[in-house]
């Protein structure tokens, strides 16, 4: 394949920029189709999926299942844009979600300590422990030039252990206890917009972190000086190293980034959105971690456009979950695949193009 | 991604069999001392009536009674006495060493193609449900007793191994001729597994015997038998058969691998995609058709998880297909060392079972084990850097790397000196910042334009 054609980065872009617009194009014509179906034959499937896909708490539910799709996604992006694949991303989802769980339960739910409810402590719990989690696979990758994508799989293995391991330690059981979840902020006057007022200014405090992080990782990514070298880092290391910024320190800062933003997605979904927290079998993240893999290189890379995709995916959920919900004689184990058909069309689309040149490449500084 | 495959297959061949060897059991030895610590720090946490007392803070568990149950527990206590060799914890271990080497060789036959399947787990859920269905729907013309088992295993294993097959050539199709990363679409397609065999249970295959999610038993005949007198009893779900057949694919992959010609364009391609293509290889073709005998022998493993050890197909499959990942990473993706690996790992499955009976700690112990097993040996450098300093295996490492490792050496003192002309170079660093700052802005720039598209 490489032989036959080797396409310049600028023919690689076009295609890429072409099989994107053509999934665009193709989902929205989609959509057009089943809109007016819908209008016009209220009975049909079409009509009922409308009428579920435009009710206000399958949008509301949507934003918060984008939660820990769209945190893990602009965290994916910094450690990939720096040239480290971080496909532990799920292990991290798990592992903020459950010790944030774990944390406030400890601490006693619906209690407050330094006047701060004890959610939020366990949201920063979850936070660290992604962190750590990060900084331990930074290391291994780093440190010890450990392919990445085993390291990050073994990431993820051991947080698919780790969970239900300390929930049956404390709660006997591969599951945890429920410690409720955060109540609504409500803004008041904005709260009461039209179409958007409740669904951005009357919501759980997660989807203010999701929102504030999309565009915090834009600004980082984009607007600034490390932004740029995280950028560096994954194109052309050498010539960041030449230009005298420490590549590993880049590295490590991106991967730790990606631990932080993990963390914020998966703790936020679990205090959120669960309340409790699944451990067995592939747990309750439930391979959003993946999924957000697949958002930011539909999203090529964009914290903006990975916040977008994730709507795409957190859609799906909720629509198969409100589908199931509503009791319709569906087959409920093959409409819970729709997500992940759909991130394999994604990445068939715009699959080909998208690593940074030198992502899994370890860097040595002392080579030349 | 593909870079990363080459670089580390190119540093798994370079290292010689005996490194290669002392890194695994080295990882495994790094892992249980992990696990130590983990087990005893967890036990401060947990509750019970007697531990160990360290200034006033309880630790319950005992990191060797684990250890003891799990690797001994799993052959059956053989220190103990009323010791029996053929007994049903050491059947168990066999069990699923067995199965352990089918699920091994599917992901290091992929992973020598230079492709990781994770996929292995929904291809052995999609063959076993393809075995079960099959056999049932066979024993329906085929002659019962032994004329019927001689015909049905044979089409039931051949079953699972087409439908694995199949479902593995899906990521290889994508990967060719889609571009779509294997990692990511055979992962998804672990979750479509599952929803589509649940799916086709409940529309036509669910035993109507049973309120469990589960086919209707296969005939008695079907499943695979025991040698009699010699082998373990009929109720320990183990067969010698079943092991002696695992361990005869074993030699023929192999075998396929070293010494056909088909086995080294797959080897080469794997290491060296460039020359493959260049020396006549297609590629595309190689992607699929390496995907397919990876997911054929996933679905194997999945025929004889329905017909020895249950008779039928249950939607609770166990994590075979993710265990098998930790195996061929252990056995360095060489077919042979996974029959060593898959032994281990059926004694630590087995063991999990021993741990939950004789003591309190959580057998999901294990699922971390795995986990550090495969994190270690992702990470020769570590054990080689700790080998340097305490003087141990030098001439190993050095021989290992090739003059690379003795370069770096050399030039330790002088990274020192690097640093301070680092240091030196900090005003002037500015400089070449800019120029990174402006290829920065292109390559933003570039995200922006395609984002706003």
């Amino acid at each position: 394949m490489e032989i036959k054609q080797q396409p310049t980065t600028a023919v690689r872009a076009m295609i890429d920029r072409l099989s994107r617009r053509m999934i665009i194009t193709g989902a929205g014509a989609l959509a057009v189709v089943w809109i007016v179906a819908g209008f016009l034959f209220p009975d049909s499937w079409a009509g009922v999926l409308l009428g579920i896909a435009a009710s206000p708490s399958t949008h509301t539910a949507t934003l918060r299942l984008a939660v820990p799709i769209a945190l893990a996604a602009i965290g994916g992006i910094f450690a990939e844009k720096s040239g480290v694949i971080n496909i532990g991303i799920e292990g991290l989802l798990i592992v903020s979600a459950f010790s944030a769980i774990i944390v406030t339960f400890w601490l006693g739910s619906g209690e407050s300590t330094l006047a701060l409810s004890h959610h939020w402590w366990g949201l920063f719990a979850g936070v660290v422990a992604s962190t750590l989690f990060a900084l331990l696979f930074a290391v291994v990758c780093i440190e010890f030039k450990a392919d990445q994508i085993i390291a990050g799989l073994a990431v993820w293995l051991i947080a698919l252990g780790l969970a239900p391991f300390v929930s049956r330690i404390v709660f006997d059981s591969p599951n945890t206890g429920n410690v409720g979840t955060f109540d609504n902020v409500t803004i008041p006057l904005l709260s009461e917009l039209p179409f958007v007022g409740y669904l951005l200014f009357d919501t759980p405090p997660q989807v203010y972190l999701m929102l504030g992080s999309a565009a915090a990782g834009w600004y980082l990514l984009t607007q600034t000086s490390f932004g740029r070298w995280v950028i560096a880092s994954g194109e052309n290391p050498k010539a960041l190293d030449t230009a005298g910024v420490d590549v590993r320190k880049v590295r490590y800062t991106a991967v730790l980034l990606s631990g932080v933003f993990a963390g914020l997605g998966g703790a936020g979904f679990a205090l959120g959105q669960l309340g409790t927290f699944a451990g067995g079998g592939e747990t309750d993240i439930q391979g959003r971690g993946f999924i957000a893999i697949a958002t930011y290189l539909f999203a090529n890379y964009h914290p903006l456009g990975a916040l977008g995709g994730s709507f795409l995916f957190a859609g799906l959920d909720a629509l198969q979950i409100r589908l199931q919900a509503a009791g319709y004689a569906v087959p409920t184990e093959l409409i819970r695949t729709i997500p992940y058909v759909t991130v394999i069309v994604v990445l068939v689309f715009v699959g080909r193009t998208t690593l940074p040149d030198a992502a899994g490449e370890n860097y040595e500084s002392g080579e030349d | 991604m593909r870079e990363s495959i080459e670089q580390l297959l190119d540093r798994l061949i370079h290292a010689s069999a005996v490194e290669r060897v002392a890194v695994s059991i080295a990882a495994l030895l790094a892992s249980i001392l992990v696990g130590a610590v983990l087990v005893f720090v967890s036990g401060g946490f947990a509750s019970c009536r007697t531990g160990l007392d360290i200034v006033g803070w309880t630790f319950c568990y005992n990191p060797m009674q684990v250890y003891y149950e799990l690797f001994l527990g799993a052959l059956g206590h053989p220190l103990e006495p009323g010791f029996h060799p053929l007994n049903f914890n050491l059947a168990t271990t066999l069990q699923q060493t067995t199965l352990l080497v089918f699920t091994g060789l599917s992901v290091a036959v992929a992973f020598r193609a230079g492709l990781f399947n994770i996929g292995t787990q929904g291809q052995l859920v999609v063959g076993g449900l393809a075995t079960a269905v099959t056999v049932l729907y066979a024993a329906a013309i085929v002659p019962g007793g032994f004329v019927g088992t001689i015909v049905l295993i044979p089409i039931g294993v051949l079953a699972g191994a087409i439908a694995g097959g199949l479902y593995g050539a899906i990521p290889g199709a994508l990967k060719a001729y889609g571009g779509a990363n294997e990692v990511i679409t055979t992962i998804m397609l672990n979750f479509v597994a599952v929803g589509l065999t649940s799916t086709l249970l409940s529309w036509q295959f669910q035993d109507p015997n049973s309120a469990n999610p589960q086919t209707a038993p296969v005939p008695e005949y079907a499943e695979i038998p025991n040698i009699p007198f010699i082998g373990f009893g009929g109720r320990m779900n183990f067969s010698m058969l079943a092991l002696g057949f695992a361990i005869v694919l074993m030699i023929v992959i192999a075998w396929l691998l070293a010494r056909t010609s088909f086995g080294y364009e797959l080897r080469i391609s794997g290491v060296q995609p460039l020359a493959a293509a260049y020396g006549g290889v297609d590629d595309k073709r190689m992607t699929v058709t390496s995907m397919t005998l990876s997911g054929a022998l996933g679905g194997i493993g999945g025929a004889f998880w329905v017909l020895m050890v249950h008779g039928r197909w249950l939607e609770n499959v166990p994590a075979l297909g993710f265990d098998g990942i930790a195996v061929s990473i252990l056995a360095g993706n060489n077919p042979l060392g996974v029959g060593a690996a898959a032994f281990l790992f059926g004694v630590l499955q087995s063991g999990s079972r021993s741990i939950s009976t004789g003591t309190a700690v959580p057998p999901e112990l294990v699922g971390i084990l795995s986990g550090l097993i495969i994190l270690f040996v992702a990470m020769p450098e570590f054990f080689r850097m700790i080998g340097m300093r305490y003087g141990i295996g030098q001439k190993k490492a050095v021989r290992a790397d090739g003059g690379a490792r003795v370069a770096t050496d050399e030039e330790s003192p002088n990274g020192g000196n690097r640093t301070s002309v680092d240091d030196g170079d900090q005003p002037a660093a500015d400089d070449g910042n800019q120029t990174v700052a402006a290829d920065g802005d292109q390559t933003a720039a570039d995200n922006g334009g395609e984002g706003d598209d």
